[in-house]
């Protein structure tokens, strides 16, 4: 048997899957979900937190972190080698800094990101990695926020809202039904809130949100602020399930009165 | 994994002035040759705690050998930084350069991930006391008390009871103590069974000063825990 | 000829470098900057082989930077010195060095402090109390031995430096005109007018 060490661990099955690559595909279904948002100069980044054991220092996990001044990266999948790739693409920001004196662009940054996912798909003896990625940011000189998505297989592509990870499936469905473009700063915070929502059961403690707001401009809500965007989030499905509820009473009650003159008016 | 559920327990608890780490010793007989433990090391009695900087210690659960190596690649990165930056590691900058170690042993092939979790307990200027766990996999968080090997599960959730914010060195010292004797195989403690070290800022320099105990130093803070094992053993070795 | 000027007080750390840009004799710029703010609380002054400082500084720059994003807080004043001493001494024993003499500027925002460093193109590093390169330094040094007071305030500190700078524009033959002044403090790194 071969010792070389340029064995591919990744080959075609004889129906022409890789199945390498969906196995890591399969990794980044199990982790926590990530949505992305564009709004109409602004751009959201909604992460489930798992819960933070009380033992634990919520400081050392971290799950969306800046690859440069100017871009945010989110992700599911493999936290290890989540962090090794986040490494690369942060070196990378440094050198084409370095060497073309400009910031790197978005898709620029992502396409790297992707690059390496794909190299790690094709060459010998290494497995993919297990992530998938949300990367948000604004190009320099320019104020269109962007999203892009990577993963594993080293696919990549732009979003106007996004989501990878657990029940990305159901949230992607989700955004797909009430997202609109051109939303505000708060609009979008609060679509990501909601669509986080549908699979965070837990509410605002497990959730986290980042806002880019124009180039190098990001802040990360507190847990009061997430709190009360929940709440309202809250408050309104409740008003509307409340308005169902009358609405069908009212329809009910009409019927009961057609019903009754009906009675009547045999009688 | 399998393996490190399995092997001794390692404990590490987070004070306000101190961290302090203890660790069950599984290579124990009668015959095993514990001269060299005795003058306590200088990286520590033997097994499982190890001297990783002069700010920071490691415990270790897993295979010994994994172990071993790791220590070694721990030690020579904190020399490196220390080359490269005429100053100490930061303790979650060592923990991330053994977790991208080990991670890249599950991502490339032909290599067989190492069998070993980390406790690292440190200081450094940014953060003051830490308390790290790393596991195979290459991943690690930041604690304020935790345990890996056997009996996790159980120490953890006495920890969970009785760790209190705001602890203190001497508080934490018992809390150990108190969480191992109840979580190890063997119904007493012992320094045959037991490792202990405590990292804590030098009263007088500021800097930090690590001290892994060594045998008779842990017998005599059992005995002031009053959690000492009165067989008759140590009875007549006493006598 | 190019001069480095700069002087610690209390809290605080002056750096000033003149901006001239020549070639032999001939001045080809009058306002470049060759004080660079590595992170929020560091400031480095270069001069030497003009090719090479714009290469070291920037590669310098990044390299802090890099550190900063992937560990969330900056390296400190002396860990920053070192990695640069240790980046000169390197390139020294390379095929081409670098001819780059330095100045760094840090406060230390762990133990509130600041910190001046010493660096010379050679990688010998030293921290000093005040501090010069250039030609400017044989008179510089001196009336800082006489003058300098760690306890000054950024006022008197400035004073003191307005003092060097007009000694060496009377006694150096090829003086440069102008100079940028940057302070930093526990208040992060920012230019100053004189």
């Amino acid at each position: 048997m071969s010792r070389s060490y340029d064995r591919a661990l990744t080959v075609f099955s004889p129906d022409g899957h890789l199945f390498q690559v969906e196995y890591a595909a399969e990794a980044v279904r199990k982790g926590t979900c990530a949505v992305g948002v564009r709004g109409k100069d602004v751009v959201i980044l909604g992460v489930e937190k798992k819960s933070v054991l009380q033992l634990q220092d919520s400081r050392t996990v971290r799950k969306v972190v800046m690859l440069d001044d100017h871009v945010c990266l989110a992700f599911a999948g493999l936290t290890a080698d989540g962090r090794v790739l986040i490494d690369k693409a942060r070196i990378e920001c440094q050198s084409h800094r370095l060497t073309v004196e400009d910031p790197v662009t978005v898709e620029y940054i992502t396409r790297h990101i992707a690059g390496i996912q794909q190299k790690y798909t094709q060459s010998g003896g290494v497995r993919p990695f297990g992530i998938s990625t949300l990367i948000v940011g604004f190009d320099p000189h320019d104020s269109r926020p962007r999203l892009y998505q990577t993963e594993p297989s080293g696919i990549y592509s732009a979003w106007k809202a996004n989501a990878i990870g657990r029940s990305s499936k159901t949230v992607r469905e989700f955004l797909e039904k009430n997202h609109k473009d051109d939303l505000s700063r708060e609009e979008a915070i609060k679509l990501t809130v909601k669509s986080l929502l549908e699979v965070v059961q837990t509410g605002a403690k497990n959730i986290e949100i980042s806002v880019m707001e124009s180039y190098g401009k990001v802040t990360n809500l507190d847990l009061s602020q997430i709190q009360a965007i929940v709440s309202e989030i809250e408050r309104e499905k409740e008003a509307e399930a409340e308005r169902k509820r009358s609405r069908l009473a009212a329809t009910a009650a009409g019927q009961a009165a057609m019903e009754s003159l009906a009675t009547e008016s045999s009688r | 994994m399998e393996a490190i559920s399995r092997a001794g327990t390692v404990l590490g608890v987070l004070a306000k002035d101190g961290v302090v780490l203890a660790a069950e010793k599984k290579v124990t007989g009668k015959l095993l040759d514990l001269s060299g433990a005795k003058e306590g090391g200088y990286g520590g009695s033997g097994e499982k705690i190890y001297l990783l900087n002069s700010n920071i210690i490691g415990g270790v659960a897993g295979i010994t050998s994994d172990a071993n190596s790791l220590v070694n690649y721990a030690r020579s990165a904190a020399q490196r930084h220390l080359l490269t930056y005429n100053e100490d590691i930061p303790v979650e900058l060592l923990a991330q350069r053994l977790c991208d170690m080990k991670q890249g042993y599950t991502q490339y092939g032909g290599l067989r991930p190492f069998g070993v979790s980390l406790l690292y307990a440190g200081y450094d200027p940014h953060y003051q006391f830490q308390l790290y766990h790393s596991d195979p996999s290459g991943n690690y968080s930041g604690w304020k008390a935790t345990c890996i090997g056997a009996n996790n599960g159980t120490a953890q959730s006495l920890l969970k009871q009785e760790y209190k914010d705001d602890l203190e060195v001497k508080d934490a010292i018992g809390l150990v103590l108190r969480t191992m004797s109840k979580t190890m195989d063997s119904t007493t403690l012992g320094s045959e069974k037991l490792e202990f070290a405590v990292l804590t800022l030098d009263p007088t320099t500021k800097e930090p000063k690590a001290k892994i105990y060594r045998p008779a130093e842990i017998d005599a803070l059992l005995e002031s825990e009053g959690l000492a094992k009165k067989d008759e053993d140590t009875a007549k070795r006493s006598a | 000829m190019e001069n480095l000027f700069a002087i610690t007080g209390k809290g605080y750390v002056i750096v000033a470098a003149d901006t001239t840009s020549a070639r032999s004799i001939v001045k080809m710029k009058v306002d470049e900057d060759k004080i660079k703010v590595l992170s929020p609380h560091l400031l480095m002054a270069y001069s030497g082989e003009p090719g090479d400082t714009i290469q070291f500084s920037e590669y310098v720059e990044r390299n802090i930077r890099l550190f900063q994003i992937r560990n969330t807080y900056p390296l400190g004043p002396s860990a920053a010195a070192s990695w640069i001493r240790r980046s000169l001494a390197e390139s020294l024993r390379s095929r081409k060095p670098y001819a780059v003499n330095l100045l760094l500027g840090g406060y230390d925002t762990n133990k509130h402090e600041p910190h001046l460093f010493w660096v010379d193109y050679l990688g010998t590093m030293t921290e000093v109390p005040f501090a010069a390169h250039g030609y400017g330094s044989y008179f510089v040094l001196s009336l800082l031995d006489r003058y300098h007071n760690p306890e000054a305030s950024l006022e008197e500190g400035l004073a003191t430096l307005k003092r060097c700078i007009a000694e060496v524009t009377k006694r150096v033959v090829v003086s440069p005109g102008q100079y940028k002044v940057k302070v930093v403090d526990k208040d992060g790194a920012r230019e100053i007018e004189i």
